[in-house]
């Protein structure tokens, strides 16, 4: 697969469609496996490592999946981070030794890492809140693997992780949610609060550890044992409509009582992303939630949300070096992320490339 | 395997370091029963794949006995000894330590959730608040996974000390395991 061909594109899961758009940005699932007859991957070997990149090449070619696989060792540092700026792999996945890999699929729905943490991790991300429909997906996506590969299975424990936090189902059910008006009235924490709770992990956009920015959480269950994967993802779409009804009674807060200061702030915000001639990635973040809050409030009417939900992660340091063709310094990559910026958002609604 | 087992006293189902074989495979034996059949005691040693396929394993405990609690009553019983007996547990198929875990956090092969059993319920019970799997099951299963497992570890170690005519021995081996699959 030539990496060059995705930087002009983007995922499906950022077109902005399906149930609840304007608040949840996507619906990701992933499932963690191991094959039965290797060590878990931080006591393998580089040619058992090498073994298990092979058999899950023929498991693909012998289910006839649409993937197409990427080599990360081979990749240099840029198109690794790359792909993790995409959310195709994981940054331990960019920054880990020995063979290792992607599978990814059309339209960068299906992604498979290979010799990650565990031998496989398989996600699916789409657009809106679909969970329902996302399960339906992976699990085939799974069970196709599964014709030619035996996952490390227990009758007691379930499928078999590295780590203990996983085993059982191996299942990460995960919205990536925009809560633009509870962080600005300041309820988030209680949101938050409540979710840890009822046991649901709270992250930011680039998953575990990293502090969420643009106002983007990723919520996600913790526990993977004693509960069927249609248990876990019903407890999170339990959960999520009163989220997403906070979120909007926030947004209708602001509304009635700050409207001229809410309208001032996006208007300003669209202005300097219009008009900016050196921009750093955080600001760039900060100001495109304002932005993509202000098209869901109907204030901004000459954008849309694709294009906005696509600047979130084209302005990222390695999509700017990718579409530049060559490595910038800080400097250079705020001023190359400047003109980007003006040049997709002059023009108004600009869509695709 | 003609068994009148009865009674059938099951000695412990936790690898103890002094490695004993499983009878039927090259794999470490990790339950050793005394059999009783018309006033003559022998032993036997299998490894869980065996014992389960000779019906001595039950491989489903049966379910809704409040199992969680009960096990969870009895490692807190018996933490202390648990703790001096699982930091001398070393997995021969992945050479990984039961204290390696605890600091690494990560497991080194799927043998190790067999052998450190005893330590690690505790710890999944708190991750998850369960002990047992609700859902998806895979169709396939591969009785001699384990014994593959073994192989490779053979194979790295004989890489390691680089005896090259045994690790193509072993290469070999594996690959007509491969293919027999």
């Amino acid at each position: 697969m030539n990496l060059d061909e995705l930087t002009r594109a983007s995922g499906e899961w950022l077109r902005g469609t399906g149930p609840e758009s304007d608040i949840v940005m996507c619906s990701r699932i992933r499932l963690a496996r191991n094959l039965a007859d290797f060590p878990f991957i931080n006591r393998a070997s580089r040619g058992e490592k090498t073994e298990i990149e092979n058999h899950f090449k023929t498991a693909i070619a012998n289910a006839g999946l649409e993937l197409s696989y990427v080599d990360v060792l081979s990749l240099d540092n840029l198109d690794r981070q790359f792909l993790v700026e995409r959310q195709l792999i994981s940054r331990e996945l960019a920054s880990s030794e020995g063979p290792r890999g992607v599978a990814i699929g059309p339209h960068e729905n299906t992604s498979i890492m290979v010799n990650e943490e565990d031998h496989l991790r398989i996600q699916m991300m789409l657009s809106g809140l679909a969970l329902a429909e996302n399960w339906e997906r992976i699990n085939k996506v799974d069970d196709q693997i599964e014709e030619t590969l035996t996952y490390a299975f227990s009758p007691q424990l379930g499928y078999l992780t590295a780590c203990p936090t996983n085993v059982g189902t191996g299942i990460r059910v995960g919205v990536m949610l925009h809560l633009p008006a509870l962080v600005q009235t300041k309820q988030i924490d209680k949101v938050f609060r409540a979710l840890h709770k009822i046991n649901l992990a709270v992250r930011g956009l680039y998953g575990e550890g990293t502090q969420a920015f643009g106002d983007f959480y990723q919520i996600s269950n913790q526990q993977t044992l004693g509960k069927s994967e249609t248990d876990l993802i019903r407890n999170l779409t339990d959960v999520i409509p009163q989220i997403i009804t906070y979120e909007r009674q926030a947004r209708q807060e602001l509304l009635n009582q700050r409207r001229q200061h809410l309208h001032d702030q996006v208007s300003r915000a669209y202005g300097v992303l219009k008009t900016a001639h050196t921009i750093t990635s955080e600001e760039t973040m900060h100001l495109l939630s304002s932005v993509r809050l202000g098209i869901n409030l109907g204030l901004i009417d000459d954008l849309d949300i694709p294009t906005v939900n696509e600047l979130f992660i084209h302005t990222q340091p390695a999509h700017l070096q990718k579409l530049q063709g060559r490595p910038l310094e800080v400097d250079e990559r705020n001023i190359a992320r400047a003109a980007y910026l003006r040049s997709r958002l002059t023009n108004g609604s600009s869509g695709e490339e | 395997m003609g068994r009148a087992a009865r009674p059938v006293r099951i000695a412990g189902s936790v690898c103890r370091n002094s490695t004993m074989m499983c009878q039927h495979c090259d794999l470490e034996a990790s339950v050793h029963l005394t059999e009783t059949i018309d006033g003559t005691t022998r032993e036997v040693h299998l490894c869980p794949a065996c014992a389960r396929e000779s019906g001595m394993l039950v491989s489903q405990p049966p379910p809704e006995l409040g199992l969680e609690a009960v096990v969870q009553t009895l490692i807190i019983n018996h933490v202390g000894e648990l703790v001096g007996e699982l930091a001398r547990l070393r997995c021969t198929l992945c050479g990984m330590k039961f204290m390696e875990f605890r600091t690494g956090g990560r497991l080194g092969c799927p043998h190790d959730y067999d052998l450190f059993r005893s330590g690690l319920l505790p710890i999944v019970l708190r991750s998850h608040g369960a002990t047992r799997h609700v859902g998806k099951r895979p169709k396939r299963r591969d009785a001699t996974a384990n014994q593959r497992l073994l192989f490779r570890a053979r194979l790295r170690h004989a890489i390691d000390e680089e005896d090259y005519e045994q690790a193509a021995m072993l290469r070999d081996q594996l690959r007509r395991k491969d293919a027999d699959q």
